[in-house]
């Protein structure tokens, strides 16, 4: 992971969102490189929701865009994909059929389809559940099928949505490791939202942190930390503080 | 399959109250008219019904058909109302949650359509269809589609947002979204439908029948009410609950089968 390479895979230029007289995102330019895993951390209420919102396309900016591979970002023509905070199964699909859901989307043919459910549920670990039905498994069962099925699509760009914000401390280490593992495994471009600090530190090859409304970008903050990385290591905590005191005094 | 089907019994007096219940709410009234309490002339004992339904069965008189015959008159027009009130109500219902267009042409009219009772409907019908099995066929069906346009459409609309938002992060388009997210998350609405819809049909039946007819289960009641034949009329009565019942009852075991991999 090293020899990262260093194109551009996501830029976002003047990123602007007015619901009437009320600025949410004002000018928001980034970019993200290929195979980077970028976090986004800000204060409660910084328009974080709004944000993920018009970068998934779901919502048309008032100014500025996104591009992916130097075009406009289109949902039909590229492949992104968004884990939510809350779970988003399909609750008549098995647990295999949910994972798979995005690329049926997609149109990608039976047997790649089946190939690509067949990989991710291995490293995720939900093989043995692949028969099941969503309410036959665990919440956080819940939410790696999401993951799964977002990894499945090959996306351009994956947004998450504080995906783990809902679950329990050891459980959400466990499934932090698991991204990280998938992510490496499979080189995607990921954009992960928390509120949680330790969590972006821990994750994430760079953060960036918003303000308050109107939302700017406040500061990058480059995490080159070894991994696996280690929650005691002095430059590890060091980071935290940092990134805490951006948020705390705004 | 680490997962573990529990089966909990049911409550020994859930199983054995509701037959005492019937069977004290037949001796009641059975002893309220044997004993006077309500003249005959008024109210026929269960076992006056009996002897009538008896003997119904095998005598045309004094209505004109034997027992069978009044039954299959009534399923066959109840069913034909039915089914048509769910082929046309259903997919215009799922149609209207979630094409603008559909609801926008459809919603007006159908609001404008429903208060009114499908009796209402008797002299226009006779009209159009004059008195056979079309025109009570046709107050069957307006009787029925208003509630599988009304489940079909809340059901639609009560698909989950997120999910929604899921399928459009991955490119579905408005087709894809909802034949893939809507119609199956609307489908227990659909099956409760399936249940009012033949609630309404079944009690218009004898509404229906009200139009010159000359068999089926209301007009029995309605011939038990001209000849002053309260054990007819009981007898067309209970008939139309029982076999109302019944139906619902094979519905019901239907839709617990589809819906099993729904709502485990």
């Amino acid at each position: 992971m090293d020899e990262k390479q260093t194109r551009n895979k996501v830029e976002v230029r003047n990123l602007t969102k007015r619901f009437g007289d009320l600025t949410v995102l004002d000018g928001i330019n980034f970019n993200i490189k290929e195979g980077e895993l970028l976090a986004i951390v800000g204060p409660t209420g910084c328009g974080k929701t709004t944000f993920l919102n018009t970068l998934s396309k779901l919502m048309p900016t008032t100014e500025g865009n996104i591009y992916i591979n130097g075009e406009e970002a289109d949902p039909k023509k590229h492949n992104l994909a968004y884990v939510f905070q809350e779970p988003t199964c399909l609750p008549w699909r098995t647990v295999r059929e949910n994972v798979a859901y995005g690329m049926e989307v997609k149109g990608v043919g039976k047997e790649e389809r089946e190939a690509r459910a067949t990989k991710i549920m291995d490293l995720v670990g939900l093989t043995s559940c692949a028969d099941l039905y969503p309410n036959q498994v665990s919440a956080s069962m819940m939410q790696r099928i999401a993951v799964s099925r977002a990894f499945a699509v090959n996306p351009d760009l994956l947004l998450m949505d504080e995906p783990y914000g809902q679950l329990d401390v050891k459980l959400r280490f466990y499934l932090e490791d698991e991204l990280v593992n998938i992510w490496r495994k499979l080189n995607s471009t990921v954009l992960f939202v928390t509120h949680n600090i330790e969590e972006a530190v821990y994750v994430a090859e760079r953060i960036l942190v918003l303000t308050n409304k109107p939302t700017k970008i406040k500061a990058e903050i480059p995490v080159d930390l070894p991994r696996p990385r280690d929650l005691l290591n002095p430059k590890f905590i060091e980071l935290r503080k940092e990134v805490t005191e951006l948020i705390r005094w705004w | 399959m680490a997962y573990k089907e529990v089966t909990v019994k049911q409550p020994l007096l859930l199983t054995v109250l509701p037959y005492v219940s019937i069977a004290a709410f037949f001796i009641v009234w059975e002893f309220a008219v044997s004993s006077g309490v309500i003249p005959n002339e008024l109210l026929a004992s269960p076992s006056q019904v009996v002897s009538t339904f008896i003997d119904k069965l095998s005598n045309p008189n004094p209505d004109g058909a034997v027992m069978a015959t009044h039954a299959w008159t009534s399923v066959q027009e109840a069913f034909i109302g039915y089914l048509l009130a769910l082929l046309v109500g259903i997919p215009l219902g799922l149609a209207m949650g979630w094409f603008n267009v559909v609801e926008g042409l459809f919603r007006p009219i159908f609001e404008l359509i429903r208060p009114i009772p499908p009796i209402a409907w008797i002299p226009l019908t006779v009209f159009w269809f004059g008195i056979g099995l079309a025109g009570k066929v046709f107050i069957i069906w307006i009787a029925g589609i208003v509630p599988c346009v009304i489940n079909a459409y809340v059901g639609v609309r009560m698909t989950n947002p997120t999910l929604i938002q899921m399928a459009r992060t991955y490119g579905a388009n408005d087709w894809q979204i909802f034949t893939q997210l809507c119609i199956p998350s609307s489908l227990p609405m659909v099956f409760g439908a399936l249940q009012l819809a033949l609630a309404y049909c079944w009690t218009n039946l004898v509404a229906a029948e009200l139009l010159a007819a000359d068999s089926g289960l209301g007009f029995l009641i309605t011939m038990g009410g001209r000849l002053g034949r309260p054990d007819i009329i009981v007898l067309g009565m209970i008939c139309v609950g029982i076999s109302g019942a019944i139906i619902g009852f094979i519905i019901d075991r239907v839709e617990k089968k589809l819906l099993a991999g729904i709502r485990r």
